[in-house]
């Protein structure tokens, strides 16, 4: 191909064309099976990029809201973990940042899976507002961005945590990147939380997230004791930066599923007609879709 | 109305000092500290009934005697032994006798907490009466009830206002609701420490120390009496810390409050009340020591019930007691910024009495324990972090400092257990254990439960160690129900010189021993396969096993991540937990799962429910320190075979004896195979050093430490309760006798710290590298050390520092805490390119697609 079609052509003859390519034509010509093919890439990758940034937001506002009115069942009913084991995925905090406008509820586990719903708390660590340092992990771009605020606005705020020992108030005090001196650990009876997500920078700065940075707040109000022992050691995809790829079995079935639909789509409407068939497969496909491209989340580093 | 005929004796007998030395002072200390308190009152307690003419007739008299071991300076949780003699024979014993379990008997004794003291010459406010009396229910305190059985109505102590259909209370108080008119109500109100009046006449109305499920189970008991009249309980004293209403402390006055049931007194009841004649006269439906296992109705004449009621309270006994400083006492009242000694827990009895004697003298510091394990507490004193550490072994993989260990205390680790007999019949107060049986415990060999069942290798194995036919063999007599708590030893997570010594004890054992290495014990059981082979000693238990069960149930299903035996053993990072969980009878294991899977109630798994009292079967490795505060009993372990030795000071004397020095600074080595062959020994014993630099120490902390060292094994060696002196649980060091080289040896090590004898044989670089931001560099100020908020000290050891910055879970907490470093270089990039990557993807694709299909219309057209 060396000219583009319409720099050559008049617009009489542009209109020609269209309607040429519009009709399409009954020998599978090379171009037209290349040019399908790169649609669907293209259609692919546009759901990815929508399930990412707006459709994965929806999402975690979803999970945010059962999460909160169980992390408040719990807290009611004193169910809320103090420490010890707790099962991955269960709310164990809420944080507040009010001049930031951010509320998210906290839970347990740090996997791409746990971090979809909200920040998550890293198991080996101490529970939030307990003395010693207390490590969340939180998007800064997909699934609602919890933390994206935090890093581009955090420093001075003030932010509160609720759990079910109580309030507890930290003053967010630096921004870490990497080569910045590590703070100390915070004096005998102290407490921290060290909130880790990712930044970018260079022309893709608004979708680069490369970079894993660090923000400190520490505890200004009384720090509570943690109960019972964390666990010592934590899954590899529960890492910075880790992916998990635990799903793609389930990822192969659900893309098995979408195929069988889309091929059986052109059967099912030369039976039954486009309305009643499309009536049927649309909302199907649109599941299965969306299913695969959540899958296809955990297999993406959890902090972006 | 009869006066009652009241002899009150007060025996305060001096326990300890007798094994003081006299020799030494006690400058800037009172003696008050070595008695304990032993106490003693005997009291005359009568039941009478008033016929209508006034005529009295006595039903029952009976002189009661009641003992305390100790009353004086306890801390919160701490345990007294009651004893009794000359009470009602009991009948219909409930198996639980604690708050409410306890009501449903006939003639108990009840024992509960007071605030104030029985003397009508104090202020009122001063007084103990029944407003002032903990219960944990409603129950227990305000009955509403039918008038014809309303037995309270016809007390003849009672006063007019008291017998009438509401009592207790001038007018209904606002929350309360009215009784019905054939209803009468009687309210006992709490009155708490800060002056609030709860006025019990339901739960909601009740103070919030005595909510559902509260943090802490009931202390008030409803004791039982043998048919000799005698009866013992271990009480549980409760600090303001614990029960703020009640609001315990050293400053407010409480006491113990003992009244032997023996039936109300009755007057004759006329009208409405004639229906209560029969009842208030009631002498019980159950036998004396018979049981009420199926919680039957009782007689409520007889009944701990109606304890308030005049006739009963009249008839009480009370135990003054007093509270020691609480733990936070030097916080409240020294301003001077603490010196922090860190280390070993099994130190923290002593030094909670050791503490205010150093920071209420104004010209001593103020001495703080930091309680951290063993080596890095023994690192951050090499590092010059913290002036001295408590250890109890030989510590540090260099010589940086030239470190001495000064004996401070001699006291050990302690098997403690809470065992019930079978049938009702009380506590088991001797248990015996071997090496093996341990070593069975903490390798998680018992399968516990259907669960464990499954897991290879240990199928064939006894579910607990109940069922294990070696323990049947050393302590007859027990029950056989299998219990997922009877299969584990509560223990420790974290590193420790406890663990070390235990362990040391383990492979000490040939038996142990070849049972570690998988041969099968003479009943045929095996080790799990997962901890076969384990190399020990060890200074932090390693969790080893990885099986998970298939499980049918969906709770357990949704909660089956971490290995079955791994949540039943759940090791906690301190003794004192442990301790605790003894008190409370409530298993760490965290196998029980609630919840129905919905999103209001998702599976969740927690903390397997207390045990019933009657059927606990429950063990755990504690501090000897703690056991003997809290009233734990402790089992005797096997020395040489057949012999069994408890932790008593005789066997720590005995272990001490085989204990030798190789060289002068160095600590003793007590080693395990002598200790056993001594037969006496306890093998548990443990010596605590003081540890510290003996030279780069400036001179103000030299002299500080050196002069805690002759402190505390001159004065601080004293047994007693107070401030300063040695609490149970611990052998004091004396400058004759088997502690004597401990003694010597300790004297020999203050002056060479003091005079900085040693010479710096390693020097490390960090001793020249800068100190971290806000720490304050070695030798400035003494008081200085561990103080403030400079220091840079992490109180809570490793799982809390921040392992997630520079993912260095595996380097301790005694890594080099100054070289803080810099937050590293972590960049994904996947991560980067992820979201640029996808939205240019599909921009060029989406743009070629249709380029492309113009391209070949063209193509067609031409």
């Amino acid at each position: 191909m060396t000219a583009l079609p319409w720099s050559a052509a008049r617009p009489s003859r542009l209109r020609e064309i269209v309607a040429e390519a519009g009709r399409g034509s009954a020998r599978s010509e090379k171009e037209v099976v290349i040019s399908s093919g790169l649609l669907v890439i293209s259609l692919i990758l546009f759901w990815l990029v929508a399930q990412i940034l707006l459709l994965g937001g929806l999402e975690q506002e979803r999970a945010q809201d059962r999460l909160y009115g169980e992390f408040r069942a719990q807290l009611a009913t004193g169910e809320a973990p103090t420490g010890g084991i707790i099962a991955p995925g269960r709310p164990v905090a809420m944080i507040e940042i009010p001049n930031l406008g951010l509320s998210e509820v906290v839970v347990e586990g740090t996997s791409p899976g746990h971090l979809m719903s909200g920040p998550g708390h890293r198991r080996d660590t101490v529970l939030p507002g307990q003395a010693g340092v207390s490590v969340l992990f939180g998007k800064s771009r997909s699934f609602g961005a919890p933390f994206k605020d935090v890093v581009n606005e955090g420093i001075g705020q003030t932010m509160l945590v609720t759990t079910a020992q109580g309030r507890s108030t930290y003053r967010i005090e630096q921004i870490r990147r990497a080569g910045d001196d590590l703070p100390a650990p915070p004096a005998s009876g102290g407490g921290r939380i060290t909130m880790i997500t990712s930044l970018g920078s260079g022309t893709f700065g608004a979708l680069d997230r490369g970079e894993v940075v660090y923000v400190d707040a520490s505890l200004s109000s009384k720090a509570y004791q943690g109960g019972g022992a964390r666990i010592n050691a934590i899954a590899a995809s529960e890492q910075k930066m880790a992916s998990d790829t635990s799903v793609l079995p389930m990822l192969a079935l659900t893309l098995g599923a979408l195929l069988v639909t889309v091929v059986a789509a052109p059967f099912t409407v030369r039976r039954f007609g486009p309305v009643l068939s499309w009536t049927v497969l649309l909302p199907v496909l649109l599941a299965l879709s969306w299913f695969a491209a959540d899958l296809t989340v955990y297999l993406l580093p959890n902090l972006v | 109305m009869k006066r009652l005929k009241v002899t009150k004796r007060t025996l305060a007998l001096v326990l300890g000092g007798a094994f003081v030395a006299s020799a030494l002072t006690s400058s800037g200390l009172t003696a008050v500290g070595a008695d304990a308190g032993a106490f003693s009152v005997t009291k005359t307690v009568t039941r009478d009934n008033v016929d209508s003419q006034g005529n009295v007739t006595n039903v029952d008299t009976r002189e009661v005697t009641v003992k305390a071991d100790h009353t004086k300076d306890l801390q919160g949780r701490e345990r007294l032994k009651i004893s009794w003699s000359g009470a009602h024979p009991s009948g219909g014993r409930a198996s639980n006798p604690f708050g409410e379990n306890g009501l449903a008997q006939e003639y108990p004794v009840v024992v509960m907490q007071c605030r104030g003291k029985d003397d009508p010459s104090l202020p009122k406010a001063k007084q103990l009466r029944p407003e002032t009396c903990w219960t944990s229910t409603r129950q227990q305190r305000s009955q509403l009830t039918q008038t014809s059985a309303a037995v309270w109505r016809l007390d003849p102590k009672a006063s007019d206002e008291q017998r009438g259909a509401l009592s207790g209370v001038d007018a209904l108080p606002k929350d309360c609701t009215a009784p019905g008119s054939d209803f009468s109500l009687h309210l006992t109100p709490f009155v708490a420490a800060d002056g609030t009046t709860y006025s019990a006449c339901s739960s909601e109305t009740m103070p919030p120390e005595a909510a559902v499920d509260a943090s802490f189970p009931p202390a008030e008991q409803y004791a039982y009496t043998s048919v000799d009249g005698t009866g013992e309980v271990s009480f549980e004293a409760r600090s303001a810390i614990e029960n703020e209403s009640l609001g315990c402390s050293d400053s407010v006055d409480c006491s113990i409050v003992v009244v032997p049931i023996m039936g109300t007194s009755c007057a004759r009841g006329t009208g409405e009340l004639g229906a209560v004649n029969t009842q208030c006269r009631a002498k019980g439906r159950f036998d004396a020591g018979s049981s009420n296992y199926t919680n039957e109705g009782v007689d409520d004449a007889v009944s701990p019930l109606y304890w308030w009621s005049a006739s009963n309270w009249d008839n009480r006994l009370v135990i003054p007691i007093s509270f020691g400083p609480a733990p936070n006492v030097c916080d409240l009242l020294d301003p001077r910024a603490p010196v922090g000694f860190y280390g070993s827990e099994l130190m923290t009895q002593a030094t909670l009495q050791w503490a205010p004697a150093y920071c209420l003298a104004k010209n001593r510091f103020k001495f703080q324990h930091n309680v951290i394990g063993d080596q890095p507490a023994f690192k951050l004193m090499q590092d010059q972090e913290v002036p001295a550490a408590f250890v109890s072994g030989k510590k540090g993989d260099t010589e940086a400092g030239a470190p001495e260990y000064a004996p401070t205390a001699v006291t050990g680790f302690a098997i403690s257990y809470v065992v019930d007999k079978p049938d009702n019949a009380g506590e088991v107060s001797d248990l015996k254990l071997n090496a093996r049986l341990l070593a069975k415990l903490l390798t998680q060999s018992y399968p516990a439960s259907d669960l464990g069942r499954g897991h290879p290798g240990i199928e064939k194995n006894p579910l607990s160690i109940n069922l294990d036919p070696e323990f049947q063999a050393l302590n007859p007599g027990l029950d056989t129900r299998s219990r997922e708590a009877a299969a584990v030893i509560m223990s420790l997570s974290e590193q420790s010189d406890a663990i070390d010594a235990i362990t040391r004890y383990i492979v000490s054992d040939p038996d142990a021993k070849s049972f570690i290495a998988g041969k099968a014990d003479p009943w045929g059981m095996t080790i799990n396969p997962s901890y076969q082979d384990v190399k020990l000693p060890v200074d932090e238990w390693p969790l080893r096993d990885e099986y998970k069960p298939t499980v049918s149930q969906a709770c357990l299903a949704a909660n089956n991540d971490t290995p079955y035996l791994i949540r039943l053993a759940a090791p906690v990072t301190s003794f004192r937990k442990i301790a605790d969980a003894m008190i409370d009878a409530w298993p760490l294991a965290q196998t029980r799962c609630t919840g129905d899977g919905s999103e209001q109630l998702p599976y969740v798994l927690g903390r397997s429910e207390r045990q019933g009292i009657g059927s606990r079967m429950l063990l755990g490795v504690t501090t000897v320190g703690d056991a003997e505060r809290y009233g734990l009993r402790t089992a005797s372990l096997e020395t040489t075979p057949g012999t069994f030795v408890g932790p008593t000071r005789e066997g720590m004397s005995a272990a001490v004896a085989v204990a030798k020095q190789a060289k002068r600074g160095q600590p003793f080595s007590m080693d395990m195979t002598a200790v056993r062959k001594a037969k006496k020994a306890y093998p548990g014993t443990l010596v605590v050093y003081t540890a510290a630099r003996t030279a780069g120490l400036d001179k103000p902390t030299a002299k500080l430490v050196g002069s805690f060292i002759r402190t505390a094994t001159t004065e601080g060696q004293r047994r007693g309760t107070g401030n300063g002196y040695l609490p149970d649980g611990y052998l004091p060091l004396t400058k004759t006798g088997t502690t004597a080289k401990l003694w010597a040896s300790a004297q020999q090590v203050a002056s060479d710290i003091e005079g900085q004898v040693g010479t710096e044989k390693a020097p490390t670089p960090t001793e020249s590298s800068t100190t971290p931001p806000g720490s304050v560099p070695p030798g400035s100020d003494p008081a200085s050390f561990g103080g403030g908020s400079g220091s840079a000290i992490v109180d809570p050891p490793a799982a809390d520092t921040p392992p997630a910055d520079e993912d260095s879970q595996a380097a301790p907490l005694d890594a080099d805490l100054k070289s803080l470093g810099s937050t590293e270089d972590l960049r994904s990039r996947f991560a980067a390119w992820l979201l640029p990557g996808l939205l240019l993807g599909g921009l060029l694709a989406g743009a070629a697609s249709p380029v492309l299909r113009l391209a070949a219309a063209r193509k067609r057209l031409r």
